[in-house]
């Protein structure tokens, strides 16, 4: 079943770390965000391969924005 | 409420070989031959005894799955009223297992009250006695609300809650849902935050159970010299300050551990709603041999701020810990409060309210750690002096202060630097940091105006936390539970 990554608050997208076809497992970063001058790392809680990722690095997403499909 | 017919796997034959049967449920929960019946089956669809956990005192009632799908009853319901008030006399905790379709359709308005009478006594006992409820079936109607209004929820796999089932909520709302998505762990572990452990298997729930009923029936006495030290806790922080982590090592460095089955050291920390408003970490554990309660930021999740709904479920923690005289360590590392529209909409500023009560109201020794952050408005409601807190400890690495030092700048001196040359702005900057770090932030401000109390070893932590909180008055505040 495919898994969709959301965002949890508005942030900037400072790294993205995996591409489409990397394998995860869970507790893996997929992208870092920026926000309340924090880095904070995007998880998955699904093991599984990375079907797409949604954001490009310098995006900025609002609170339910999709970041990745892990499937 | 209406009842919620459950499809019976196994003849209602009352044999012991029923796994739903109440007797054999409370033995799973229960200290091998210490259950004692407060009254002989019946067939009320109640059972309700006494026993011991970890030889602790307790007191336990289980609706009987095996009866009408568990229905309540008046008579049941009499049963269940009973074990609580049996509970309060003997100070005890009362632990409820739940199975059960809600209240019996066939006593009618008789069975209403009956169910109402629950509450009330659940009410009564709140903040008196330590309160959990396993939900190991359905627990539909009355038998939702029932558990809501306890202390702890426990809930097994095969556990479900709901007002309302997927028949009614289809055929009012025209939804398709089936049981699990509507009411199961995920449910409520995640979204509804109703509950605060998720088991793993039934066999799970009822050691999870016996756990936090240990925590609250042996609470046990600050022991100074148990108390391992000298491990490098800074260590566990990343390098970076504005780099996020999961706080949770962390903590189970700064509790006590227990010697595991493979003789490896495991932590004995009972984290509760550990997936729901998880920027806030809340749960029980040990410091020294006593027990405690923990409140952390976790950085990881929205960078550890605090908004509505982490905030209101530290403020029903907290309460909950004083009204059973259990003391609070929180850990501090917080970027303030979450901006948006979303958020004060929300109720920010009620439910943040909420937190803001619970830690000035608590009478029990609470002290707090600042490990990397405490900025604004969120530093106030982390337990800070201002609230009455113990004792304030800090790591060297701390800053306390409004905002960080760079926000700070920008917006005090906004027009300075836009004045300033291009070529000589950055250098402004810096230079206005420095000097605002100096007089407004970091550390050593914040304990000349005495709102920090010490600066601490990292590596002396866990025996400066349990000093603080042993030498403290012990306190037990004057309030029930409220489900916040």
């Amino acid at each position: 079943m495919a898994e969709e990554i959301r965002a949890e608050m508005v942030a900037n997208v400072w790294k993205v770390v995996v591409k489409a076809g990397d394998v995860v497992s869970d507790g893996d970063t997929l992208v870092i965000l920026e926000s309340m001058k924090m880095e904070i790392p995007v998880l998955t809680e699904a093991n599984g391969t990375v079907r797409q990722v949604a954001v490009n690095e310098g995006d900025v997403v609002q609170e339910g924005d999709l970041i990745a499909v892990v499937e | 409420m209406t009842a919620l017919a459950t499809p019976l796997q196994t003849q209602e034959t009352g044999s012991d070989l029923d796994p739903r049967d109440p007797e054999v449920r409370l033995a799973q929960l229960l200290d091998a031959d210490s259950l004692v019946p407060l009254r002989p089956r019946d067939s009320s669809g109640v059972y309700a005894v006494r026993g011991r956990i970890d030889g602790a005192r307790v007191v336990a009632y289980c609706t009987d799955a095996t009866k009408m799908g568990g229905a309540m009853g008046a008579e049941g319901c009499r049963h269940i009223v009973d074990a609580i008030d049996t509970a309060v006399r003997e100070r005890c905790p009362v632990i409820g297992l739940w199975h059960c379709g809600g209240a019996r359709l066939a006593e009618g308005v008789e069975s209403l009250d009956a169910v109402g009478q629950v509450f009330a006594a659940m009410i009564r006992a709140s903040g008196r006695v330590p309160q959990i409820s396993v939900i190991l079936g359905p627990a539909a109607g009355g038998a939702a609300y029932g558990p809501a209004l306890t202390d702890v929820v426990v809930m097994a796999p095969a556990g479900r809650i709901f007002v309302t089932g997927p028949d009614v909520v289809r055929s009012v709302t025209g939804e398709q849902v089936d049981m699990e998505a509507l009411g199961g762990p995920s449910a409520h572990g995640k979204r509804s935050g109703v509950v605060h452990v998720i088991a793993d298997s039934e066999d799970d729930a009822y050691t999870r159970a016996r756990r936090i009923t240990g925590l609250f029936a042996r609470p046990g006495l600050f022991d100074l010299h148990a108390v391992r030290d000298g491990e490098d806790l800074g260590a566990l922080l990343p390098d970076r300050p504005q780099r996020a982590y999961d706080v949770k090592p962390l903590l189970r460095h700064l509790l006590d551990t227990e010697q595991g089955p493979d003789g490896t050291q495991v932590s004995m920390f009972e984290e509760l709603q550990a997936k729901w408003a998880p920027n806030i970490v809340i749960g029980l554990g040990r410091l020294g041999g006593r027990t405690v309660g923990v409140i952390a930021n976790n950085p990881l999740r929205l960078g550890g701020c605090l908004d509505s709904l982490s905030a209101e479920k530290a403020a029903r923690f907290v309460r909950m810990c004083d009204s059973f005289g259990v003391p609070l360590l929180v850990v501090v590392d917080v970027p303030g409060y979450l901006p948006g529209v979303g958020q004060e909409w929300d109720g920010v500023v009620r439910r943040g309210a909420k937190l803001l009560h619970a830690f000035s109201e608590a009478v029990v020794p609470r002290v707090t750690l600042v490990t990397r952050k405490a900025y604004g408005g969120a530093y106030i409601a982390m337990n800070s002096r201002s609230l009455g807190a113990t004792t304030v400890f800090a790591w060297p690495t701390a800053e306390v202060a409004v905002m960080g030092a760079k926000a700070a700048v920008g917006i005090l001196h906004r027009k300075k630097l836009a004045a300033a040359p291009d070529e000589e702005r950055e250098a402004l900057q810096a230079k206005l940091i420095e000097e605002h770090e100096r007089i407004a932030g970091g550390v050593n401000r914040a304990m000349t105006i005495g709102v920090v109390d010490e600066v601490i070893d990292p590596k002396e932590t866990r025996r400066r936390l349990a000093e603080a909180l042993a030498a403290a008055p012990a306190g037990r505040g004057a309030h029930g539970n409220i489900p916040l």
